[in-house]
């Protein structure tokens, strides 16, 4: 079949501002983006900056917005998405080149979370593991699952408003340790989590849980973590 | 280098996020939309004469009571969430709830304000 894409493209080093090229090429309904994106890449205008790595919705380099709404090129096909495709970059990050935004606020706020594990605790009789029951392990199952991809935070419209919001990716991360029965550090990311630009800032739109390309209830994550904050348990 | 940081308003709203997003949209617009009717309410108790002309008036009583309820029922679904975060998982469900008890609330009383004005 014939598509038109119609990509978002900006050369820093020639334009003042974006503009739209489109492109027509020949694809597969069963063709990913990723897959036209390549194409065009490879054979209409070599100076198409995307970036991509994987390819296979692991990395999360890809995320970009397709249609309107963010996806991860490698996972989103043509026959989903229609013969007539808008590509542009993330909302709410600066444009480095065309597809590609500068991802520092991004990743800045995901270190706001102390994204590790905290246990100053001796280490068990044994000197080995610190065990875990399957259920202490399920209880943040979900948000281990995050690619870091960014599609949740730039489809936020706290974020979009400022990135001093730390966004749903960073909070997701902080759930991920603050409900293991391993990490001491709850108290500590809850009280980070308790500033300005935290929690307090999620009006539950719901559009970074449509936006997971890995199905995680972002929204639901955050709603722990507030009612963790208030409570202060962690059950 | 590179394009700042922007996103227009426009480019905001065309965001397609679906049902949610939409509910999150209507619910600032209820908001703007009971601030007005409170600043006119106000103003039509001081005694400005505009002020209680436009509180009389059919049509914008419909558009006080058509945006302003959907405030807040939109706002009882979301206080019900976040004091259940169990529930957040099953938010379409809870959406689509919301629009059944809001179409049904605010048509009864759009029908009680036209039955009114045309009898009036």
């Amino acid at each position: 079949m014939e598509i038109t894409v119609k990509i978002f493209r900006y050369n820093p080093e020639k334009d003042q501002r974006g503009h739209y090229v489109s492109y027509t090429v020949e694809a597969d309904p069963n063709d990913r983006v990723l897959d036209v994106l390549e194409l065009i890449k490879g054979h209409k205008d070599g100076s198409l900056s995307f970036r991509r790595s994987c390819a296979h919705g692991v990395c999360g380099s890809d995320a970009m917005r397709i249609n309107g709404r963010n996806m991860l090129a490698c996972k989103t096909l043509i026959r989903d998405v229609g013969a007539n495709i808008t590509v542009e970059p993330l909302m709410g990050l600066k444009v480095a080149k065309d597809l590609i935004v500068d991802m520092d606020p991004f990743f800045d706020n995901y270190k706001k979370m102390l994204p590790y594990m905290i246990n100053e605790s001796p280490l068990p009789a044994d000197g080995r593991e610190r065990l875990q029951s399957p259920e202490q392990r399920a209880r943040f199952d979900e948000s281990t699952k995050c690619i870091m991809c960014a599609a949740c935070t730039t489809s936020c419209p706290s974020f979009w408003a400022s990135d001093e919001y730390y966004g749903p990716a960073a909070l997701v991360a902080a759930h991920r340790f603050v409900f293991d029965s391993r990490d001491e550090g709850a108290s500590q990311r809850l009280e980070i989590l308790s500033e300005t630009n935290g929690t307090v800032r999620c009006h539950t739109a719901y559009n970074c849980t449509n936006a997971c390309p890995r199905d995680i209830q972002v929204t639901k994550a955050i709603g722990e973590l507030k009612m963790a904050m208030v409570t202060g348990k962690l059950e | 280098m590179g394009l700042k940081r922007d996103v227009s308003l426009s480019s905001a709203l065309g965001y397609k996020g679906q049902g949610p997003y939409l509910t999150y949209i209507l619910h600032r617009i209820g908001g703007s939309a009971l601030f007005i009717f409170f600043t006119v309410y106000i103003l039509s108790l001081v005694g400005v004469d505009s002020m209680q002309a436009l509180m009389s008036n059919w049509i914008f009583q419909i558009i006080v009571l058509v945006f302003g309820l959907f405030h807040a029922i939109n706002g009882l679904r979301i206080t019900i969430l976040d004091l259940s975060p169990k529930l957040i998982e099953h938010f379409r469900t809870a959406i689509n709830i919301e629009w059944v008890a809001y179409v049904l609330v605010a048509g009864f009383a759009v029908f009680v304000v036209l039955q009114n004005a045309m009898g009036g």
